[in-house]
C-alpha cells in the first residue's frame, strides 16, 4: 500500500462452487459424520457385548448344562455364594491397594529428588519410564526369572546380604508371593506416580518457594503448606487412574503363579477367567462380570466425584 | 512485630539421601532388565550355577532362535506387527475424527465424551467373554481383523482423548479463516486442522501403538494358533517352568526393543498419554 | 458490495446473554466500528455476521438476502483476525491463494491475483516464506492480503492491530484506512481502542452489555455522547464528571457543586428538556474544554475561576494538569507552559458550551 496510492480493484473472485448432494449433507452433519466410526465401533465391540452378557448372566448359558432357560438371579447367587469369588474380590482389594500406595510413596519420594535439574537428569529420567513400555506379560515374565527357584539370584543375593542362607520359594509360598506379585506392580507403575506427580511438582510456580525461603519456613512446613495443596487434584488423579488399573490384575498373575497355590492368588479378573474360559460356566462368568462391574463403577464413582471437586477447587 | 534472626541462608550442601534414594531407584529399575538380558545371552549350562552368573563368559544367540524359530515367536511378531500397526492406525484416525467434532462443535455436549472416557476404565473382563461368542459366531475369533478390531475399540478412549486435549489448546482461528475463505467445514479440517495436529496425532498413535503392543488379555482370549501376538507367546514357555528361561528371555528382549524405543522417544508426551490429556506434561 | 441489516439480534451461549437485541443498518461502502469494553458482544456480532457464530434469535440480512442459514463460505465475506490466522504450514503465497484455491481457480489465475494483492501490499519479496519467517506487521499485512484478493463484498476485522507494537499500529492504521478509500468496500471494524474507533469509522457503533449504546459519525459521539458511559469511553484523557445538584431560577440555570460551594451557571441557550429544578445531575467537561485564562474574560458560556495546581503531567505538546473544584479533581489539558510547577495558584476558564450534563439517575444526557 505504501507503494502506491492508486489500488486497482480485482475482480471480485465470487463464491466456491456449489456442494454436491452428498457433500451438502456431509457438511449439514459433519459433527455427528466425524463421531460415526468411533461411536459404532464402540457400540459394537463394548455396549452391545455388555447387553449381551447381562442377557447371558439371566439364562443359562454353560457348555456343561444344555439349553438356555431363563434362570433369574441364579447366575448372581452362585457367585456370591462361590467362597473363591468372596476371596478374590478380597485379595483383590488387598492387592491394589497396597501396591497403589507402595507406588505413590515411592513415587513421589523419587519425583523430589528430581524436581531440580542435575548433569544427567535426562538420562535418569529415560531410564526410569522404561517400565511403562513394557508389556505386563514381560514383567512377570521377568520377575520369574528374578524370584523362581532355584535358577533365580534373589535367594543367593539375600544370603550373601544377611549372612546366613535364604531359600524362600517367592512364587509358590503364602506369604511371599504376594510380596513377589506386589514387586512386579512396584517396578512397573511406580513411574506412573512418578511421572505424574513431577510434572505437577514443576508446575508449582518456584516464587512460592522463594516467598517461603524469605519468610524463613521450613523445609517441612514449606511441603505441607505449599507442595501437598498444589499437588493435591494430581494426587487424587494419578490414585484414580492407577487404582482402576490395579483392580483388573491379571497378566502377572497369569505368567508369575497361575493363581496358585491351590486358589490363594485369584484376582477377581483370574477367578472369573478360569469360570468362563477354563470351566465354561458362561452365565456364571457373565453374572460375575457384572458384579465385578458394578464393584469397579463404585470405585470409579466415588473417586472421580472427588476427583471433578478438587479440580473445580 | 519482634525483629526475626536472619538465618543466613547455607550453601547447599550434598544432598546425600536424595542421591541414595535416587541411586537405588535406578538400580532397582535397571537390574531386573539387566537379568533378563543376561539370561537371554547365557548358555543354558550357566543356568543353575552358584554364584549365579552376571557376566556369561560364551554369550550365545540360541536361545534368540529357538524363541522366533522353534516356539513361533518370529510368528507372533508379525502378527504383533501387523495387528498393532493396523489398530494404531484406525485409533488415531477415528480419535482424531472424533476428538475433532468434540472440540470444535462440543458434540453431544459432556455425555458422549465421558461416555468414551468411561470405555478407558471398563474391565475387559466385563466384556471379553460375549465379545469371545460374538467373534465366534461371525467367524472372526483367531484372525487378523478381529484382533485389529478389538484392539482399535481398546485404545480409542486414549487416542479420543488425547487429541481431544490436543486440539482443545490450539486456536481455532485458522480453521475459522479457511471457512471464511471458503471452505467446507471437512475441507477446514483436513487440511488446516490435521497438518497443525500432527505432532499430537503422532503422539497419540505412539501411545495406541504401545498400549497394542504390550496387550494381552484380549490376544490370550480371542486367539489361538492364527492370529497369536507376541505377548500370548509366552504361554508356551509356562509349561515347561525351569527349561525356557532363555527362549523366555530372549523372546522378552526381542519384544521390549520397538516399545521402548518409541516410549522413550515420544517422552515429550509421556505425561499427556497417561493422563489422557488431562495433565498438560 | 453489500450493504448489512441487522435486525433484533440475540446471542445466548447457555445461560449468558452476549448479544441481546441489536438493530443496525450498515449501508453499502461505509466503514462501521464496532467498539467498546470487553464483553460488550462486539466481536460476537461480527462473528454473527461471518457466520461463525450460529444466530440464537434475530436476523441478519446481507444485500437483501437472510444470511443466518448460510454457512461461512457461501456469505463472500472476508475476515481479518485478532491473531492473524496464518496458515503456519503454508507459505505466504499459498495464504493468500487459498480462499481461490477453495474456488477452483485456474493456477494461473490465482498466482496473477496473488501478485497483484501482494503488490499492492508491498510483500511481493515475502511470497515464499513461511508465515514463522516474517514479522509482526508483515503477517498482517499477509492477513489482509488474503482478504482483498478476493475482493469480496464486505471485509470483517476482529482487532487486526491489537497484537502489534504502537508505531506499527499508527502504521497500519492509516494504511486500512486508505485500503478503504482505495476500494470503498463496506468493512466492519471490531476494536475496543477508542483511538481506532475515532480515526478509522465513517461511523462508529459504540456497545455495552450485548446493547448498542449510541451510534453516528465519530465526532458527534465525541460531542453529543448519549450517555455517560458514551463520554467517558470516548476521549483521552477521560471527561471530568462533577455530581452536583441542577438549579434552575430566573437567571437561568446553573449547577451547584459540593453542597452550593461552587455553582456554575450553564449558557443560556442549552436546551435542558425533561430536566427539573433541584434534580441530581453529572456535568461532564473535557480537559480540552478547560483553559489558562487570558485577558478579558469570555463571557456568556465560560467560567472564570482561580485554582490551585495539584499535579501536574507534561506530556512535551501539551500539560494535563489536576486541580480541584468543589473538593473535586478536575483535569485540564494547558499549553506547555501555562503552568511550571504543582502548587502553582491560576486562574481557568471553564468552556461550558460544549460541556455535558447528565441525568445522576438514569446516566442518559440532558
Amino acid at each position: 500500500m505504501s507503494e502506491t496510492n492508486v489500488i486497482r480493484r480485482l475482480e471480485a473472485a465470487g463464491l466456491p462452487p456449489q456442494l454436491s448432494r452428498f457433500g451438502e449433507w456431509a457438511d449439514r452433519h459433519f459433527k455427528w459424520v466425524l463421531v460415526a466410526p468411533a461411536v459404532l465401533l464402540i457400540l459394537a465391540l463394548s455396549i452391545y457385548p455388555l447387553v449381551y452378557s447381562l442377557v447371558v448372566s439371566f439364562i443359562n448359558f454353560d457348555f456343561q448344562v444344555p439349553g438356555h432357560a431363563f434362570v433369574g438371579f441364579k447366575n448372581f447367587e452362585r457367585v456370591i455364594a462361590d467362597p473363591v469369588a468372596r476371596w478374590s474380590l478380597v485379595l483383590t482389594a488387598f492387592l491394589s491397594f497396597s501396591s497403589v500406595a507402595i507406588e505413590f510413596i515411592l513415587g513421589f519420594a523419587v519425583a523430589m529428588t528430581m524436581m531440580r535439574s542435575f548433569p544427567g537428569r535426562g538420562l535418569i529420567m529415560s531410564i526410569l519410564i522404561v517400565p511403562l513400555f513394557i508389556s505386563p506379560v514381560i514383567v512377570g515374565q521377568t520377575f520369574t526369572l528374578l524370584l523362581q527357584r532355584p535358577f533365580g539370584p534373589t535367594n543367593y543375593v539375600l544370603s550373601a546380604l544377611l549372612g546366613n542362607e535364604v531359600t524362600i520359594s517367592w512364587l509358590t509360598e503364602s506369604p511371599y508371593i504376594y510380596f513377589s506379585l506386589i514387586l512386579a506392580d512396584v517396578w512397573q507403575w511406580t513411574p506412573f506416580m512418578f511421572v505424574i506427580l513431577l510434572a505437577g511438582l514443576t508446575a508449582i510456580p518456584p516464587n512460592l518457594y522463594e516467598a517461603a525461603e524469605l519468610d524463613g519456613v521450613g523445609p517441612w512446613q514449606v511441603f505441607w503448606s505449599i507442595t501437598v495443596p498444589h499437588l493435591g487434584p494430581m494426587i487424587l488423579l494419578a490414585i484414580t487412574f492407577r487404582l482402576l488399573d490395579a483392580i483388573r490384575l491379571f497378566d502377572t498373575i497369569f505368567i508369575m503363579t497361575g493363581g496358585g497355590p491351590g486358589t490363594s492368588t485369584y484376582t477377581a479378573s483370574y477367578y472369573l477367567y478360569t469360570i468362563g474360559f477354563t470351566q465354561f460356566h458362561l452365565s456364571q462368568a457373565t453374572a460375575g462380570s457384572w458384579l465385578f462391574l458394578i464393584f469397579t463403577a463404585l470405585v470409579v464413582v466415588f473417586l472421580v466425584r472427588r476427583l471433578l471437586k478438587a479440580e473445580t477447587n | 512485630m519482634p525483629a526475626r534472626p536472619i538465618r543466613r541462608r547455607r550453601y547447599r550442601s550434598v544432598p546425600i539421601g536424595r542421591i541414595l534414594l535416587l541411586g537405588f531407584f535406578v538400580i532397582f529399575v535397571i537390574v531386573p532388565l539387566y537379568w533378563v538380558f543376561n539370561t537371554s545371552i547365557k548358555p543354558s549350562s550357566d543356568y543353575l550355577a552358584i554364584p549365579p552368573v552376571w557376566f556369561p563368559d560364551e554369550p550365545t544367540i540360541v536361545h534368540y532362535t529357538a524363541a522366533l524359530f522353534t516356539y513361533r515367536g518370529l510368528e507372533g511378531l508379525i502378527n504383533s506387527i501387523i495387528i498393532s500397526s493396523a489398530a494404531t492406525v484406525l485409533s488415531a484416525l477415528f480419535g482424531t475424527l472424533m476428538a475433532y467434532s468434540l472440540s470444535r462443535y462440543n458434540t453431544g455436549g459432556q455425555h458422549l465424551s465421558f461416555w468414551v472416557l468411561s470405555q478407558r476404565f471398563l474391565p475387559p473382563i466385563a466384556i471379553i467373554l460375549p465379545i469371545f461368542l460374538i467373534y465366534r459366531s461371525i467367524g472372526i475369533y483367531d484372525t487378523h481383523l478381529g484382533m485389529i478390531l478389538a484392539y482399535t475399540v481398546f485404545t480409542l478412549p486414549v487416542s479420543v482423548w488425547m487429541m481431544f486435549a490436543y486440539f482443545r489448546q490450539m486456536p481455532r482461528s485458522m480453521e475459522e479463516a479457511a471457512l471464511v475463505d471458503g471452505c467446507t467445514r471437512w475441507r477446514a479440517f483436513w487440511t488446516v486442522a490435521v497438518p497443525l495436529a500432527a505432532p499430537g496425532i503422532v503422539a497419540a498413535a505412539v501411545f495406541a501403538f504401545i498400549a497394542c503392543w504390550t496387550e494381552f488379555f484380549f490376544a490370550l482370549l480371542l486367539t489361538s494358533k492364527n492370529a497369536f501376538t507376541l505377548p500370548t507367546v509366552f504361554r508356551s514357555f509356562l509349561s515347561f517352568q525351569g527349561a525356557q528361561y532363555g527362549e523366555a528371555a530372549a523372546l522378552s528382549i526381542v519384544s521390549l526393543g520397538p516399545s521402548i524405543a518409541l516410549g522413550v522417544l515420544a517422552q515429550r508426551h509421556l505425561v499427556r498419554g497417561l493422563t489422557l490429556g488431562a495433565v498438560r506434561g | 458490495m453489500a450493504e448489512v441489516k441487522i435486525t433484533s439480534l440475540h446471542k445466548k451461549y447457555g445461560a449468558f446473554h452476549a448479544v441481546r437485541g441489536i438493530d443496525l443498518e450498515i449501508p453499502d461502502g461505509e466503514f462501521t466500528v464496532l467498539v467498546g469494553p470487553s464483553g460488550c458482544g462486539k466481536s460476537t456480532l461480527l462473528r454473527m455476521i461471518a457466520g461463525l457464530e450460529e444466530i440464537t434469535d434475530g436476523e441478519i440480512e446481507i444485500a437483501g438476502e437472510v444470511v443466518n442459514e448460510m454457512r461461512p463460505r457461501d456469505r463472500d465475506v472476508a475476515m481479518v483476525f485478532q491473531d492473524y490466522a496464518l496458515y503456519p504450514h503454508m507459505s505466504v503465497s499459498r495464504n493468500i491463494g487459498f480462499g481461490l484455491k477453495a474456488r477452483k481457480m485456474s493456477k494461473a489465475e490465482i498466482d496473477g491475483r496473488v501478485r497483484a494483492a501482494a503488490e499492492m501490499l508491498g510483500i511481493t519479496d515475502l511470497l515464499d516464506r513461511l508465515p514463522r519467517q516474517i514479522s509482526g506487521g508483515q503477517r498482517q499485512r499477509v492477513a489482509i492480503g488474503r482478504a482483498i484478493v478476493r475482493s469480496p463484498r464486505i471485509f470483517l476485522f476482529d482487532e487486526p492491530l491489537s497484537n502489534l507494537d504502537a508505531q506499527l499500529r499508527d502504521e497500519m492504521r492509516g494504511e486500512i484506512k486508505r485500503l478503504h478509500q482505495d476500494i470503498s468496500t463496506t468493512m466492519i471494524y471490531v476494536t475496543h481502542d477508542q483511538i481506532e474507533a475515532m480515526t478509522l469509522a465513517d461511523r462508529i457503533v459504540l456497545m455495552r452489555d450485548g446493547v448498542i449504546e449510541q451510534q453516528g459519525a465519530p465526532l458527534d459521539l465525541f460531542e453529543r455522547p448519549a450517555s455517560i458511559f458514551v463520554a467517558g469511553f470516548l476521549g483521552s484523557p477521560k471527561m471530568t464528571f462533577l455530581p452536583g445538584r441542577l438549579e434552575i431560577g430566573d437567571k437561568g440555570a446553573a449547577v451547584a457543586l459540593g453542597d452550593g460551594a461552587v455553582v456554575i451557571p450553564l449558557p443560556a441557550d442549552r436546551p435542558l428538556a425533561g430536566a427539573t429544578n433541584g434534580m441530581s445531575v453529572i456535568l461532564g467537561v473535557r480537559p480540552e474544554h478547560v483553559s489558562r485564562a487570558k485577558g478579558q474574560d469570555l463571557g456568556p458560556g465560560h467560567l472564570r475561576q482561580e485554582v490551585a495546581i495539584d499535579l501536574l503531567q507534561p506530556t512535551g505538546s501539551r500539560s494535563y494538569a489536576t486541580f480541584k473544584l468543589a473538593g473535586m479533581p478536575v483535569m485540564a489539558e494547558l499549553e506547555a507552559h501555562d503552568v511550571s510547577r504543582p502548587g502553582e495558584t491560576i486562574a481557568v476558564d471553564i468552556n461550558l458550551n460544549r460541556a455535558s450534563l447528565f441525568d445522576a439517575a438514569s446516566e442518559k444526557a440532558i
